[in-house]
């Protein structure tokens, strides 16, 4: 039998201090430390929030009354909202803003790319150039462009002698015509972000192999054929990254709205990120708003799982060397 | 069928030439190989034939015709690059028929012309895999197939097998030649390893630094070379060089190194003027079982059908001789050796070039 001997050291642990000391050093509390944080941040600023805003939505409560008053209701914010053609217009308009511009910032961005990939001299210049916009701060951009769009703005002195001479009043007004209003946004997000899609395009004409390229130029492939059989298959992952980030950004679009015509006139340029925050915080319907956005939540999460699902799959094509 | 002939082909990269000039005559269904040392121009001179790069100045000609402004795809030439450059979002199939669909051909004939290429290089189970689904072999039967298939006059080939493990790239070798009697197509192919090209080759050019150093076949270019650095580039191992003198004692020529004398054939010599000399010899012109000169080995390496000897002599010279496995040298021993006259090169010392 193996008794086991009790030695001075051992005495000396025995001590409280001693104990404290081993208990910690098992890392107890220590190991938990960057997980608190985290998951405490997460917890904090994600989780409760988004717990309340469910449980907001099933209130019968406006912020401008106590909150003592407020009292659950079921699901009759949901059917206000679902029965509220204005949600079903801004939603509508925020895909027309966000696919009109995303597509127009690809094609741009594709083209700016393709050119410049093959300018030799001053490369660096234009893309440089062709990178600032992204750089802007979205504010300062929208006020950039509102100042544009001023009926004594630079954009009517630059038509002015093409107004003059069809007689049209010189003065546009650029934001007050519902159209030329929901164009003058699409174009403030085109400016801004047609410098991502043409940085993704750029890496992307960087990286084709040269030698493929000079392989089917030997095999007597025309120019348009080299673009459309070779380049365009392998600049597909590119491609796809493009349309997943700006579709996930554009779904947001918020800034120029508020910045240039606060969703008007009349409800034009209203989109679903414009509606959600008026709901709230113009018209204090809280209630209302949280099952909006629970709501609109519901919908883009679909959304994004489709585009995770198409990067997942394009990512997996280039680790299997097909691209 | 097509002949090539460059004239005075220059090529310059901003203020580096590439290339310095090379006229060369490819004959119609010549097996010709271009080799050197890295960065010696050999690369570029293909792709200037190929038209992936414009010549700064001199002239290709294809068949009868002038090709430098011809585009790439109008010459009539199929090309294997050095990594091969199959598409990999296309099947093989569709590798291969890329460039029958480039010229809209029927599709009935599209499969039968891609099927009898795949057939002559034993790839038909692979129609319907993709590229990154192939060997290494395989890929390059693959692109062999993509370059047969459109019937070219003329094959440029960059270091095509530069990619394979060295049991398969023998291999390949002896495919090559095969492909290349059957098709009678000119082959111009450039490498870097001269086994490869003394192996295939009809004919050799060797290039350094921009230049032709030396055009013929694979044996003329072992057994005569003209400059000291192609008998220094072809030969395994390197060629043995001793710098020395000629003098001659009694009317006979006598090369002097330090202690070493080796009198030579008196018609070898007759044309030499400056005395200042390299003398070349191959290792298997060295004999280590008998001779005069005294030796110490340093080195044995076995080869298996031959053995390496390594050996010094004199103020620290160095040379190597190629002996039957079956002399057992060992490190430290002492030998006496000899070299054979009547294969020894000798070189001018200032520029190189062959004097005998």
């Amino acid at each position: 039998m193996n008794e086991r001997v009790t030695t001075v050291a051992d005495l000396r642990k025995d001590g409280i201090t001693a104990r404290f000391s081993a208990w910690l050093s098992q890392e107890r509390i220590f190991r938990w430390i960057p997980f608190v944080m985290v998951e405490g941040m997460i917890i904090c600023v994600l989780i409760i929030p988004f717990i309340l805003t469910i449980y907001i939505s099933f209130l019968r409560w406006r912020a401008n009354r106590p909150f003592e008053q407020a009292y659950l209701d079921g699901f009759r914010n949901y059917e206000a909202v679902l029965s509220d053609p204005g949600f079903w217009l801004s939603l509508g308009r925020t895909f027309y803003f966000a696919g009109s511009a995303v597509i127009l910032e690809l094609i741009i961005g594709f083209i700016l790319a393709m050119l410049v990939h093959r300018i030799v001299a001053g490369r660096r210049i234009y893309i440089t150039i062709f990178l600032i916009p992204m750089m802007v701060v979205p504010v300062v951009a929208g006020y950039n462009f509102s100042m544009i769009y001023l009926d004594s703005g630079p954009l009517n002195e630059l038509l002015w002698p093409l107004t003059s001479l069809l007689g049209i009043n010189p003065r546009i007004r650029w934001l007050s015509n519902p159209l030329a209003a929901q164009w003058a946004i699409i174009l403030a997000d085109i400016w801004q972000w047609t410098s991502l899609t043409f940085l993704i395009f750029l890496s992307g004409f960087s990286a084709l192999p040269p030698q493929l390229i000079n392989a089917a130029r030997i095999m007597g492939a025309s120019r348009a054929q080299v673009f459309l059989w070779v380049e365009l298959p392998l600049l597909k992952p590119a491609i796809v990254i493009a349309i997943v980030i700006r579709s996930m950004e554009a779904l947001k679009m918020f800034d120029p709205i508020i910045l240039l015509t606060y969703g008007g006139p009349g409800t034009s340029t209203q989109t679903i990120a414009y509606y959600l925050w008026e709901q709230v915080w113009q018209f204090n319907k809280f209630a209302y708003g949280a099952a909006a956005s629970i709501l609109v939540l519901i919908l883009f999460s679909v959304l994004i799982f489709v585009g995770i699902y198409l990067l997942g799959r394009q990512s997996e094509a280039v680790e299997r060397g097909e691209v | 069928m097509a002949n090539i002939r460059l004239t005075e082909l220059v090529k310059e990269f901003g203020s580096t030439v590439a290339v310095k000039g090379i006229s060369l005559d490819i004959e119609n269904g010549e097996f010709l190989i271009i080799v050197g040392p890295s960065g010696c121009g050999k690369t570029t001179t293909l792709n200037m034939i190929s038209g992936l790069e414009t010549p700064t100045a001199g002239e290709i000609m294809i068949g009868d015709r002038v090709v430098n402004d011809v585009e790439p795809g109008d010459r009539g030439l199929g090309m294997v690059f050095q990594d091969l450059a199959l598409f990999p979002h296309m099947s093989v199939f569709e590798n291969i028929a890329f460039g029958l669909r480039v010229q809209k051909m029927e599709d009935q004939e599209v499969q039968e012309r891609v099927r009898a290429a795949a057939e002559a290089l034993y790839i038909l189970p692979l129609l319907y895999k993709r590229p990154n689904q192939c060997s290494g072999g395989e890929s390059q039967r693959v692109a062999l197939a993509r370059t047969i298939v459109n019937n070219p006059d003329v094959f440029l080939m960059d270091e095509p097998l530069s990619s394979l493990d060295a049991k398969l790239r023998v291999d390949m070798r002896t495919e090559l030649k095969r492909l290349h009697d059957r098709l009678k197509a000119t082959f111009v192919y450039v490498t870097h390893d001269q086994a490869e090209a003394m192996t295939m080759a009809d004919r050799i050019v060797v290039m350094n630094g921009g230049k032709v150093e030396q055009v013929g076949s694979p044996l003329d270019i072992y057994d005569t070379p003209m400059t000291q650095f192609v008998a220094g580039f072809f030969g395994m191992p390197t060629m043995n060089f001793l710098e020395g003198v000629l003098t001659s004692s009694n009317g006979d020529p006598i090369f002097k190194s330090g202690s070493l004398e080796i009198s030579l054939p008196e018609e070898s010599t007759q044309n030499i003027k400056d005395n200042k000399v390299v003398l070349g010899i191959r290792s298997e012109h060295v004999s280590v079982s008998d001779g005069a000169l005294r030796g110490q080995a340093r080195i044995i390496e076995p080869l298996g059908d031959a053995s390496l000897v390594y050996f010094e002599f004199g103020e620290e010279e160095e040379l190597v001789a190629k002996v039957s496995p079956e002399l057992r040298i060992s490190p430290g021993d002492q030998l006496m050796f000899s070299l054979q006259a009547s294969h020894c090169h000798l070189f001018d010392q200032s520029d190189g070039h062959r004097l005998n």
